[in-house]
């Protein structure tokens, strides 16, 4: 069985913990997206997994065997590096056929195996070319078909998509996701790209300053971030995050304070954890909100500061003195700067986080 | 952990490595060291069989280095090399600075206002570097005697800078060469004239690769032997050909003083090794190669 | 500075006296120098000379001053090298069709090609381009192969890698003097450190300079060793050029030691062997002081290197012309190899 297993993973370089304790399993046939901000140690991970980096503590597991000991080559995984790293001496076809050579097969077999990952890839009228000659999409795809062309134990890919345009990149996330759908091996993928992460992965794992903040599938890390980090790195434009205090629960709903003003959040979930005058966090996603025509028990009001077109749907920055509040309504909603707005949070769209940053409800 | 050994990232290399490369290293090094050894031996310690590894180290060699003269049996043989020193020092000082004055201008000329033919330009003052000296040397002999210029100190300092030009325009060129446009073009947009554009933005930016190519000239014409062989008299001689007469000398070989005065010199190219590495590949290729 | 005349007094733009009358200056010049030559004693003669052509060049700064920036700037580097270097050699090529010898009073007399006809039929000429091409191939061999194993020596990083190196690459900054005297003191029969060394084995002394193999190959061992580092430079630039990915890339695709040098390094330090290669022939045929100081030909004249030769023609035996003739030889060598030299520089930085 292809599958990854790590286990108490950590890498330190001198001080730095770039790399702390994280554990994770992928199964056979999973995708998993290493997902964070740059230098979260989401590449550092990865490497450890490939043998690229030695870990300073803990065990990865490839296939159930512990791969400490093995260099990269005996471990036998299949990688596609962020700058393609395609050999630039080597045509197409060699630069495919590569990863072959250690399996000793004969050159017909070679030949067919490559004929065939450049048919997947729409790869075969650019076999005969050098890396140099050709174009950004086409590296990529070279660099991906060197990865699949052989039966690794689990395929790794560093930021495959970082180099490329937002249209190709578009259509690379889907060849990708249905390439990878068709091998039942282990996949990870980093990136730092969170539209990448959600589209291409069966689960996400979101990391921060070295540790994994949250494991989940992308419906899941979407629509309950375990933590305020993951709600506001998941989702554009970012959540809103509001700072109040929790004022107690009446007939079903919570009330919250935020700045002079106070909303009733329905809620059925008994809040043991707060205390009246406890601090929290409100999370509010511009899409989940709707404009009310008056104000009530349940919205916030803010005027108008900043009107962004962006195409089928309009972002409107709003503040009411010292907090800001971004929403997004549909291209037909027609308002100006100044104008008073009230914004209905959409009840089970909202997120309350306690002061230690961890999800409430 | 003890796996941790096993395996290392790529590029580096471990202490057994380096103790292996330590070894050849000084393999390689060791005709050098023998020559520092030499310089603090004793002539008897150096014309010992078989040879001393562990001696009583002196001073005398490098005293007699800058001593006008010392005493053998009953005659007193004039070393001094001070002149020798003084000589190589002042006309090689000097010619690479003319050297460097022109050859800066020329290189920036080169590299900001291309001629017509730039190239061949360049080509032939390359030429004019790798021909050997001594096709060159012969009109440039009879050239100077009809002048007078020969044994005297400003004609070897003449040619020597004429000998320097190659070599600095090259290298100067080189640098200017890497200096992002973006800065210079900016500056004209300010408003510079080109003579500020030269002096407040290019100048400060190569500082560096002018001190390379000082150093690197100064050690080239300091080891320079036959131009200085043919072209410099009793008051001009340098140190090389100095050292090289007095290994044709009939009084014996003094082998302690070569090798002190080759270890003097040996300081400074050391340090130079160390602190220049980063521009020594293109130093001895004469610019051509940068990377 | 098409038009010529152009004053409302009628006077030739170029007989207007100004400073920046390059025209009128070049004239007076052309018409005072031979005049003063011919006319006045030598030394005043010189001085004139001196004024009118500082006059011309002073003119010729002051008129391009601001205009012509790249000329004014490259001017005095290409003068002086005209007279240092490419004035000589035109005069060498005129003396290579004369009989002369700087030794005599005798005034040139013109032999046409004579001294060509005389080196390229000499025996001794081709005796001594062969001992050069033997020093030539041998000497950049092992210079190659040593050059290119400490390459990969100081390929990886490890602790004391840069003072290793400065270790390593002391001996090319050597004077070549040095190099030749110190080789010739451990080549020394008695107390040299090879004889010596020898002598634990055999118990005999052991004269390396006696045999002209001997002397050939004490020749090459001292240059070689002088010269690897050289090349050892070069391929290190070539090898730490290789993008580290690549590496890790073929690490996890499984390529063997083999594999990667042939398909990941060598493609990267090619060119570099390939100049290096030119370079140091270029070098080693010039291959001058290092003969002279440890066996100055010897012996007989079995190691004498025809850059030694054209020494020996020049100034011992005063065949001036015929020097000349052998020098032009040597220089069209030269050219040819610089030549390759520097297309392969231009297109190695062109393919970076």
């Amino acid at each position: 069985m292809s599958t990854i297993k790590l286990q108490n993973l950590t890498k330190r370089f001198g001080d730095l913990v770039a790399v702390n304790n994280v554990d994770l399993n992928i199964d056979a046939g999973e995708v998993l997206c290493l997902l964070g901000p740059s230098g979260c140690g989401k590449t550092t991970t990865l490497r450890m997994v490939a043998g690229l980096e030695m870990a300073t503590e803990g065990d990865v597991f490839l296939a159930d065997k512990r791969v400490n000991d093995l260099t990269p080559s005996q471990r036998n995984v299949a990688m596609a590096f962020q700058f393609y790293a395609l050999y630039p001496s080597l045509n197409v076809a060699e630069n495919l056929a590569y990863p072959l050579h250690a399996d000793r097969l004969s050159q017909a077999d070679i030949d067919g195996k490559v004929r065939e990952v450049a048919r997947v890839l729409d790869l075969t009228d650019v076999l005969n070319r050098l890396p140099g000659r050709l174009a950004e999409g086409e590296k990529q795809r070279v660099s991906v078909g060197r990865a699949i062309i052989r039966d690794p134990n689990c395929f790794l890919f560093d930021e495959p998509l970082s180099r490329l345009d937002v249209q190709l990149r578009e259509q690379m996330r889907g060849q990708i996701k249905e390439v990878l759908s068709g091998l039942n091996k282990a996949t990870v993928i980093v990136t730092h790209d969170q539209l990448e992460a959600l589209t291409m992965a069966d689960r996400i794992a979101v990391m921060r300053d070295g540790y994994i903040e949250q494991v989940g599938t992308p419906h899941e890390v979407f629509a309950t971030p375990s933590n305020l980090f993951v709600a506001g790195f998941i989702g554009t434009p970012q959540m809103n995050l509001m700072a109040g205090t929790f004022a107690g629960q009446r007939s079903g709903s919570l009330r919250l304070k935020t700045g002079e003003q106070e909303i009733a959040i329905p809620s059925s979930v008994p809040h043991a954890g707060l205390t009246e005058g406890g601090r929290v966090t409100i999370g509010i996603r511009p899409r989940s909100t709707e404009l009310a025509s008056e104000a009530g028990d349940d919205t916030l009001t803010a005027t108008v500061d900043l009107i962004e077109p962006m195409g089928a749907e309009t972002l409107l920055h709003l503040s009411d003195g010292d907090r800001d509040l971004r929403v997004v309504v549909d291209q037909d909603v027609m308002v100006r700067v100044g104008e008073q707005l009230h914004v209905r949070p959409r009840a089970s769209q909202t997120h309350l986080f306690d002061q230690n940053d961890a999800r409430i409800a | 952990m003890a796996w941790q050994s096993k395996q290392r990232e790529i590029g580096t290399a471990g202490w057994g490595w380096a103790i292996f490369a330590g070894i050849i290293a000084f393999i390689y090094f060791f005709p050098v060291l023998w020559i520092i050894l030499t310089a603090f031996k004793t002539n008897a310690d150096i014309l010992a069989v078989p040879p001393k590894f562990f001696f009583t180290p002196t001073l005398e060699n490098f005293v007699s280095v800058f001593s006008r003269s010392y005493i053998k049996g009953q005659a007193a043989v004039d070393t001094g090399f001070d002149r020798f020193f003084f000589n190589s020092i002042f006309i090689a000082g000097t010619s690479v600075l003319l050297a460097l004055v022109i050859g800066t201008l020329a290189a920036y000329g080169f590299s900001r206002y291309p001629l017509p033919g730039n190239d061949t330009y360049l080509f032939i003052i390359l030429t004019t570097r790798m021909l050997p000296p001594i096709i060159v040397i012969i009109p440039i002999f009879i050239m100077f005697r009809i002048a007078g210029l020969s044994g005297t100190y400003p004609g070897i300092i003449l040619l020597y800078t004429a000998f320097n030009l190659p070599f600095t325009i090259w290298m100067m060129k080189s640098f200017f060469d890497e200096l992002s446009p973006d800065v210079e073009d900016a500056a004209r947009l300010d408003g510079s004239s080109e003579k500020r554009l030269f002096f407040k933005v290019c100048f400060p930016q190569i500082i560096a690769g002018l001190a390379a190519t000082a150093v690197f000239g100064l050690i080239l014409t300091w080891n320079e032997f036959i131009f200085a062989l043919l072209l410099t008299g009793v008051e001009t001689r340098t140190v090389p050909v100095a050292m090289a007469q007095t290994i044709g000398g009939d009084i014996g070989v003094r082998w302690g003083l070569l090798a002190a005065i080759e270890t003097l010199f040996l300081i400074p190219v050391i340090i130079v090794v160390f602190v220049l590495q980063k521009h020594l590949l293109r130093g001895v290729t004469f610019g051509t190669i940068k990377r | 500075m098409t038009a010529v005349t152009s004053d409302a007094t009628g006077t030739p733009r170029w007989l207007t006296p100004s400073p920046r009358n390059w025209r009128l200056a070049l004239l007076i010049a052309v018409v005072a120098i031979p005049g003063s030559i011919w006319l006045a004693p030598g030394n005043v003669a010189f001085w004139i000379s001196f004024v009118a052509v500082s006059a011309v060049t002073l003119a010729v700064t002051i008129n391009a001053w601001g205009r012509y920036p790249g000329p004014l700037l490259v001017a005095p580097a290409i003068a002086l090298l005209f007279v240092m270097n490419i004035f000589p050699l035109m005069w060498s090529f005129g003396l290579s069709f004369f009989r002369f010898r700087v030794n005599r009073q005798a005034p040139p007399r013109f032999a046409g090609l004579d001294n060509y006809e005389k080196i390229l039929t000499d025996p001794t000429v081709w005796d001594r381009l062969q001992t050069t091409a033997l020093v030539v191939v041998f000497t950049v061999a092992i210079q190659m192969i040593v050059g290119f194993l400490l390459a990969l020596l100081f390929e990886k990083e490890f602790p004391g890698r840069r003072v290793l190196l400065m270790l390593v690459l002391t001996p090319m900054m050597l004077s070549f003097v040095a190099v030749g005297a110190f080789f010739r003191f451990y080549y020394e029969p008695t107390f040299g450190l090879l004889s010596q060394a020898v002598r634990l084995f055999t118990g005999e002394p052991f004269i390396l300079l006696k045999t002209p193999a001997g002397a050939l190959a004490g020749i090459v061992f001292a240059d070689a060793w002088m010269w690897s580092p050289f090349v050892m430079l070069l391929v290190l630039a070539g090898l730490v050029s290789v993008p580290k990915y690549l590496y890790e890339a073929a690490e996890i695709d499984r390529a063997s030691w083999w594999r990667k040098f042939r398909t990941i390094t060598f493609p990267y330090i090619r060119s570099l062997l390939l100049l290096a290669l030119l370079f140091r022939t270029i070098e080693a045929f010039k291959l001058f002081d290092i003969v002279f100081l440890i066996t100055d030909g010897g012996p007989g004249s079995s190691t004498e290197t025809i850059a030694v030769y054209v020494f020996r023609v020049s100034f011992q035996f005063f065949r001036t012309s015929q020097s000349s003739a052998l020098a032009y030889f040597i220089l069209f060598i030269v050219i040819v190899l610089t030549n390759l030299y520097l297309y392969f520089a231009r297109q190695r930085s062109q393919e970076a």
